[in-house]
């Protein structure tokens, strides 16, 4: 970007420009976004046999909805569905539940072992999953938790607190002590102050860590990969993998698996949106 | 925010170093866990999307229902099964049955059931004999087979045609000027689709030096940098470098989509490849005629077919052998094996099967080779490595600047020094 | 419940430079309050990182059974291996391209996002797909478009003569790392994006009506206001890409799943490679790599952490 004078002539020709230009790069802006996915649902109506076709055509010979046909009416992408759904929502739950009051009191309170805690926050982003998961699987088969949902939940869960806690931190640090001081002598306890007079304030905050946390989570792929190996509940990350495999390459399956699978992330997010905006760098801000 | 990070980043360094002290005191994985013989884990390899869950689970309900022993399930993709089976190796989790491609070190580290504690001798005496010789480590037989594969020549019969090629070739020689025919023909098509990145490269050069008089190992020892080897590592080299009849790049092509996606597509005159790519041609890919043919040779050196078996092994665990026995009895019953080997597109492994499968021609091509089918050293747990070294690295030695020999070298003392 | 508009955001924005310390309470309480925080962190994320530490120094067969203890040996192995330097070359690189790119792009797309305009909705939802689609599919995808032979990719650009060979992006090793480098960046902007829209949308309003009082440039305007204000969220952007972008997996391992060596590998997918695709085929040594990898990003960090301290203390 060139240094631009700001004058009032000039001014006035973008402020009628700006009309039609913004719109017009927005939809530029969309196309580059989208445009992988485009391909990605131009190679769900294919047969599976034309999507490697050489030379590649953009649009498909032959059009048909045989892939997402067969995708939907797959019993064992229900259960795929199912599990993502189950395992992203609860341990999206878990987040909030657990983050609040962890980001409240760190937001409020000096203590001993707060820095060591903190930092302990900071490990566990730290880690890479792939490096994690010997040891979880090992831990997870003494608890008996292979092949549960109980196992992902609980993973999901521990690997996004950092995120949520850190956003609400800031977020409970951003409000004035007078509101809470004035709430206590209303002779509201600590708790019941956070959850009347504080947890409004940081609505942003827990619209911004349900939404990622639910998105990690809808993701996750390493850890379920190992700790669930009974077919029936595999999350839509590792089921749809298997319509690839050295043996059997349904491509136009997979994708057309993997664009159901978008679907449920953009409408939660389609609907949190607005809220989402204000929440993100709060914890930034500090 | 940036003090609370710069508190993180001190504070991580702390709880590293403490988890380095606290690592001396940690327990080691424990050996094998005694567990109810009630139940039994078998972990299976994915072959397929639909055909694998479907017969496993009807097999499932066969053998709960026979024993009344629980049969745990777990179907794992072929990608991932390595690391989930030293995983589970590693917590002391280990299947009661595992399905893999190789078993040599499970059974050198002394984890097997061999077929003398669990295999009923009417079953071994059915197994083909070529497999439960690759199935014996040190004189016992651990590694049972599930099922084979046997590789041949495919040809598109199209492009042949097209270039005036009316027959597959016999000899390397003609199958250099064969593939320069169809190469000639343009229009992207390519003589030879030669995959030798890291999915299966060693099938590949395995074909291939089988069929040029070479071999991995002799009468016991390595001769991974024989003549006949590094002869036939400098021809697969000059294909693509001096003759240019393959795909764009070999040592940078997988098998599964790349080579054979080429061939799918009607683009490559030929391939190395096996029943299951045979399947794919059939069912989505109509458009594209082939023929299969025995690989030509080098040398004038007999053929040989390359063949491939993954294994069902067991892991003896307290009070877990009846069940694992009934297991086997099941499995091998002809009912049971040579419907899923029937589902998968894939070959037997017994006596029996053989004559059950006869009856396809489709399959001809394979079975009459079958009692007489090459496989690689499986029985030495050292192959394990040398194949993976094969996998990854080969792909840089057929480069331009690749150099055979080096790296044959280089493979010979890796094997011979055992690391 | 109040839906919170920008506004209120920025008003608590400025009230956050009026916050008091906070009050002490004792540890009993502080446990009460960040139990459930803590054991889940320690049982899911510290207790299996003592086993990686473990496992780090004992000895395994290739089918992961443990076979004695090793020392310091596989840190040795793992230090001395000749493809070390390359990787770590490589993972330099392809962090600091894609968290560089990734900074930039998302500044001046949230610039475009935070602006009101017809359509700006639907231009939103559109930049969170790629954040919504899983990356081991994405990256699948990836490498079909890329593919020197049926990929999407050469076809376009051919047809409009943009290059006349096609380019064998994922095979050739002057393409590989550019390529891999382009998809991480595209998959990594979503997030930042919003990070950063949130940023603009928390600076104040008032700010930008005294600058235009003063006839500053739109450029100026940016440089001496938006980016200071913004400076807290590029350090979270920046730092948050740092360790996720270093600590990602599939995008190099798909992308880079056809070709032989170890050429193109990051710190992360050649710790995979060590346990499972490579001679060593050794999960002792792997977890050595693991915890190696653990210093690095940490050290990483920590210098950006220390050079962005040591040009605000230049500055002020």
């Amino acid at each position: 970007m060139t240094a631009i004078r700001i004058t009032s002539r000039p001014l006035r020709g973008w402020k009628r420009a700006r009309r039609w230009v913004l719109p017009l790069a927005g939809f530029v802006v969309i196309i580059v976004f989208i445009a992988p996915y485009l391909v990605m649902l131009l190679d769900a109506l294919r047969p599976a046999g034309e999507v490697l076709s050489v030379p590649p055509t953009l649009f498909p010979k032959t059009w048909t909805p045989a892939a997402f046909a067969q995708v939907v009416t797959d019993p064992a992408f229900d259960n795929w569905l199912k599990t993502s759904l189950i395992v992203a929502i609860s341990s999206t739950i878990i987040v909030i539940l657990v983050a609040i009051p962890a980001a409240y009191f760190t937001a409020r309170f000096t203590f001993r072992g707060r820095v060591a805690f903190l930092g302990l926050i900071v490990v566990t982003q730290m880690f890479a999953p792939t490096s994690l998961v010997v040891g979880i699987y090992r831990e997870f088969y003494d608890l008996g938790l292979i092949n549960t949902y109980g196992a992902l939940i609980l993973t999901d869960a521990a690997f996004n607190i950092a995120f949520g806690l850190w956003i609400l931190q800031g977020f409970f640090a951003a409000i004035p002590k007078e509101i809470e001081e004035a709430a206590s002598i209303d002779g509201s306890g600590r708790f019941g102050t956070m959850i009347r007079i504080m947890l409004p304030l940081t609505l942003p905050g827990v619209v911004t860590a349900v939404t990622f946390t639910f998105i990690a989570a809808w993701n996750e792929y390493v850890v379920a990969l190992t700790l669930i190996q009974d077919d029936a509940l595999k999350p839509l990350t590792v089921g749809i993998s298997a319509y690839v495999t050295a043996y059997q390459q349904n491509w136009s399956q997979m994708f057309a698996a993997s664009l159901i699978a978008i679907v449920p992330v953009v409408i939660l997010f389609a609907l949190i949106e607005k809220h989402l905006i204000g929440g993100m760098t709060a914890g930034a801000v500090k | 925010m940036k003090k609370y990070l710069r508190w993180g980043a001190i504070a991580a360094a702390a709880t590293v170093t403490s988890l380095l002290l606290a690592s001396c005191g940690a327990s080691a994985p424990t050996g094998t866990s005694s567990k109810s013989v009630k139940s039994i884990k078998v972990v299976i390899a994915q072959y397929s999307k639909d055909q694998t869950p479907k017969f496993w689970n009807a097999f499932k309900a066969t053998y709960e229902k026979q024993t009344g022993i629980t049969l745990n399930l777990q179907i794992i993709d072929w990608n991932n099964i390595d690391q989930q089976s030293s995983t589970m190796v590693q917590s002391g989790d280990v299947p009661d049955i595992l399905n893999e491609n190789a078993y040599a070190t499970y059974a050198a580290n002394g984890l097997l059931y061999n077929s003398d504690q669990v295999l009923p001798a009417a079953t071994k005496a059915d197994i083909i004999p070529a497999f439960v010789k690759s199935g014996t480590y040190k004189g016992k037989f651990y590694g049972m087979p599930d099922l084979s594969s046997a590789r041949a020549l495919f040809y598109n019969t199209g492009l042949f045609s097209k270039a005036g090629i009316t027959a597959a070739p016999t000899t390397w020689d003609e199958f250099v000027a064969d593939a320069k025919k169809v190469t000639a023909l343009g229009g992207g098509n390519v003589g030879y689709a030669q995959p030798l990145g890291p999915e299966e490269a060693q099938a590949e050069f395995a074909i291939w030096l089988f069929n040029n008089g070479g071999d991995f190992k002799a009468n016991g020892q390595w001769t991974l940098n024989s003549p006949a080897n590094v002869a036939t590592l400098k021809f697969m080299k000059s294909l693509s470098v001096d003759d240019h009849v393959t795909q764009n790049n070999p040592g940078h092509t997988n098998r599964t989509d790349g080579a054979f996606s080429l061939f799918e597509q009607g683009k490559a005159g030929m391939v190395v490849g096996f029943s299951p790519l045979q399947g794919a041609l059939d069912t989505q890919f109509k458009g594209v005629k082939y023929a299969i043919a025995p690989m030509p040779s080098g040398n004038a050196a007999p053929a040989q077919t390359y063949g491939v078996t993954d294994y069902l092994m067991s892991f003896k665990k307290a009070g877990n052998e009846a069940a694992v026995k009934a297991f086997y009895k099941l499995y091998y019953s002809p009912s049971e094996i040579n419907t899923w080997i029937k589902a998968e597109g894939f070959l037997p492994v017994t006596t029996s099967g053989l004559k059950l499968f006869s009856s396809n021609p489709a399959l001809k091509v394979y079975l009459d080779t079958l009692p007489n089918i090459h496989l690689t050293p499986t029985d030495d747990p050292e192959w394990d490595k040398i194949a993976l070294t094969i996998k990854q690295n080969i792909g840089l030695a057929v480069g331009k600047t690749g150099d055979p020999q080096k790296f044959l070298d280089d493979l010979q003392a890796q094997a011979v020094a055992g690391k | 419940m109040d839906i919170v508009t920008p506004g209120q955001v920025a008003a608590r924005g400025r009230s956050r430079r009026h916050r008091r310390s906070p009050g002490t309470a004792r540890i009993g309480e502080a446990l009460l309050w960040l139990g459930p925080a803590l054991i889940l962190i320690l049982g899911v994320v510290i207790y299996p990182a003592i086993t990686l530490v473990a496992t780090s120094f004992n000895r395994y067969s290739i089918i992961g059974l443990r076979l004695g203890p090793a020392g310091f040996q596989n840190y040795l192995n793992f230090l001395t291996s000749p493809d070390l330097g390359q990787v770590v070359w490589n993972t330099v690189v392809w962090v600091a391209l894609v968290v560089a790119l990734t900074i930039l792009i998302s500044l001046a797309l949230a610039q475009f996002l935070s602006k009101e305009f017809f359509g700006r909705r639907f231009v939103r939802w559109a930049v969170i797909v790629p954040w919504a689609s899983a990356l081991v599919i994405s990256s699948q995808l990836f490498r079909l478009m890329f593919d020197y032979y049926h990929g999407i990719i050469n076809q376009l650009l051919t047809s409009v003569g943009i290059i006349h060979t096609p380019i064998d992006w994922l095979g050739d090793s002057r393409y590989i790392m550019p390529s891999m480098i382009a998809v991480g960046v595209f998959v990594s902007i979503p997030f930042t994006a919003y990070l950063f829209v949130a940023g603009l949308n928390a600076i104040p309003t008032d700010v930008y009506e005294a600058a235009r009082i003063d006839g500053s440039s739109a450029w100026s305007t940016y440089r001496l206001i938006t980016l200071p204000l913004l400076r807290p969220a590029i350090l979270i952007g920046v730092v948050l890409n740092m360790i996720y972008v270093f600590n990602s997996f599939p995008i190099n391992w798909i992308l880079n799943g056809s070709n032989p060596g170890f050429g193109n590998d990051t710190l992360i997918t050649y710790m995979y490679k060590l346990a499972f695709k490579s001679a060593q085929h050794d999960v002792g040594e792997s977890a050595a790599a693991g915890i190696f990898n653990v210093l690095i990003i940490l050290i990483a960090v920590g210098i950006y952490l220390r050079f962005v301290n040591w040009r605000q203390g230049d500055k002020a």
